[in-house]
């Protein structure tokens, strides 16, 4: 028997936090882009 | 036996034996006439055909026989060495039979008609290929290619030291130039619960589902990684699945492209130019992925952090041997291991069953929603975007790198001659490779 409570939860829960995850790498890409340019000192 | 001495297959070899050996020998024709995955579909290939030439026993497991209740033996119905289906009658007792856990063949039997025996006594030992669940069925594997499965893939060794491969042969310098790809790499993951849930729908178990929904992640090491631990009895079709959907990308992804753009969006031109990545900005890439990954999703560390290791081999520039090895001699020797072995968990009795095709049928829709939803996602992204991009890179956000990439390039290539799709489409294509680790991850998090 499916529980099919836990298999919504999981299948929009489990997409989110990918989704979620994925961006929050992409923000943290801009970020160290960002960061290193000031140190470095060289805009790309 | 043959003449007295010796004990040949033959009787043991039926039809299904025969159809598995076509199919193996069809992926060997495939790699070599078709040049299709060969590294692949030769090992694959040839592992089918070793498993289903009876008593060759490389795939073997050895299982103890216990009575289920106390019990005079009344009659024991085979002898060693007959083979059984699933639920076969071995001894009858009586108060009760005694009855095949899982297919095979019996080793030795230890009890005989008239003897009296006790719950729980051992009255022989049985033959499997069946990958069963430890905890309730324990097995010790007795050949060459199940001690490979059992400790390599069983074990969860194998699928994260190929993603550490897959991480040094991985260049993300095209996603961080352009970290809005991302996102398509992300939107690729729809397929992966779309097929869950579909297979949830047609009778398959919670883990099963995920073993399944994770072959749109079109990761191999990833699929098996997952199927091991949630669903080991169906790890032979959820690989296959994925690896032949992999080399199948050249025409999986076309249609599905062709359907959802018009000729003016496949030909949108993108720059060539893609901004130059720093040294440092590669190196601290896999080091704040690992953090950030791991914290959130910790049942992801295996193959994240081999992943990401791999990928510091590559970026560190210290580290060249380590590099070279994980690039040339160590992948090849993990993809002998892993494919001779998935090649091997497939004898015909646990492969040729209704579920082995619905789970194929499956696989594809996977495959082919994940692509969708990448170029459906970059189509919404057009609406808010000065520089448009091509819709048809969000294809390659269903991963299988970099064969999907190289699609987008070519029919990037047939819509406008100027158009280089290539560096654009592997920004998604690296990122669904590390959104299907995480998709992965995530499943093992609540189903494991």
């Amino acid at each position: 028997m499916v529980d099919w409570g836990l298999a919504i939860k999981t299948a929009i829960g489990g997409f989110g936090l990918v989704f979620g995850i994925l961006v929050l790498l992409g923000i943290s890409v801009e970020l160290t882009r960002v960061i290193t340019e000031r140190i470095t000192g060289i805009k790309k | 036996m043959l003449f007295g001495l010796l004990e040949t297959g033959f009787p043991l070899f039926y039809w299904g034996n025969a159809l598995m050996i076509l199919i193996g020998l069809g992926f060997i024709y495939l790699a070599i006439a078709k040049k299709m995955e060969p590294l692949l579909l030769v090992p694959i290939g040839f592992g089918m055909i070793l498993v289903n030439l009876p008593l060759g026993g490389m795939m073997d497991y050895e299982m103890m026989l216990k009575a289920p209740q106390a019990g005079t033996v009344m009659e024991v119905s085979m002898h060693e060495g007959d083979a059984f289906k699933k639920g076969g009658v071995i001894y009858k007792l009586d108060s009760g039979e005694v009855t095949a856990p899982v297919f095979g063949r019996i080793d030795t039997l230890r009890v005989s008609q008239g003897q009296r025996v006790e719950k729980g006594q051992t009255l022989g030992s049985i033959l499997t290929m069946e990958q069963t669940n430890q905890a309730e069925l324990p097995t010790r594997p007795v050949g060459l290619l199940s001690r490979i499965f059992k400790f390599g893939v069983m074990w969860q060794i194998l699928p994260p030291l190929m993603f550490l491969c897959l991480g040094a042969l991985t260049d993300f310098g095209p996603m961080l130039a352009n970290p809005k790809t991302l996102l398509l790499g992300a939107a690729a993951q729809f397929g992966v619960y779309l097929a869950f849930f579909l297979a949830l729908i047609f009778g398959f178990s919670m883990s099963e589902a995920a073993s399944i929904g994770i072959i749109g992640g079109a990761e191999g090491p990833t699929t098996i990684y997952v199927t091991s631990l949630l669903a080991p009895h169906i790890i032979g079709a959820t690989a296959v699945a994925c690896y032949s959907y992999m080399a199948l990308v050249p025409i999986i992804l076309p249609p599905v492209i062709l359907l959802l753009t018009t000729k003016k969006e496949r030909g949108i031109y993108m720059r060539p130019s893609l901004r130059k990545v720093s040294k440092l900005e590669k190196i601290l890439f896999p080091l704040i992925t690992t953090i950030i990954v791991i914290l959130i999703v910790p049942s992801s560390a295996p193959l994240m952090g081999c992943f990401m290791v791999g990928n510091l081999f590559k970026e560190s520039g210290v580290t060249d041997r380590l590099n070279k090895t994980a690039q040339t001699t160590f992948v090849d020797i993990i993809t002998i291991f892993l494919t001779l072995a998935i090649g091997a968990s497939m004898p015909a009795q646990n492969f040729l069953q209704p579920r082995t095709l619905l789970i194929l049928v499956l696989g594809v829709v996977s495959f082919a929603t994940a692509a969708a939803a990448g170029v459906i996602l970059a189509k919404i992204m057009n609406l808010f975007l000065k520089e448009k991009i091509n819709p048809m890179i969000g294809a390659a956000g269903v991963s299988a790198v970099p064969m999907s990439a190289r699609v987008v390039q070519v029919m990037g290539q047939k819509e406008n001659k100027q158009n280089f799709l290539l560096m654009h489409a592997m920004g998604p294509n690296v990122a669904g490779a590390i959104g299907a680790a995480i998709a992965g991850g995530v499943f093992l998090g609540i189903l494991g």
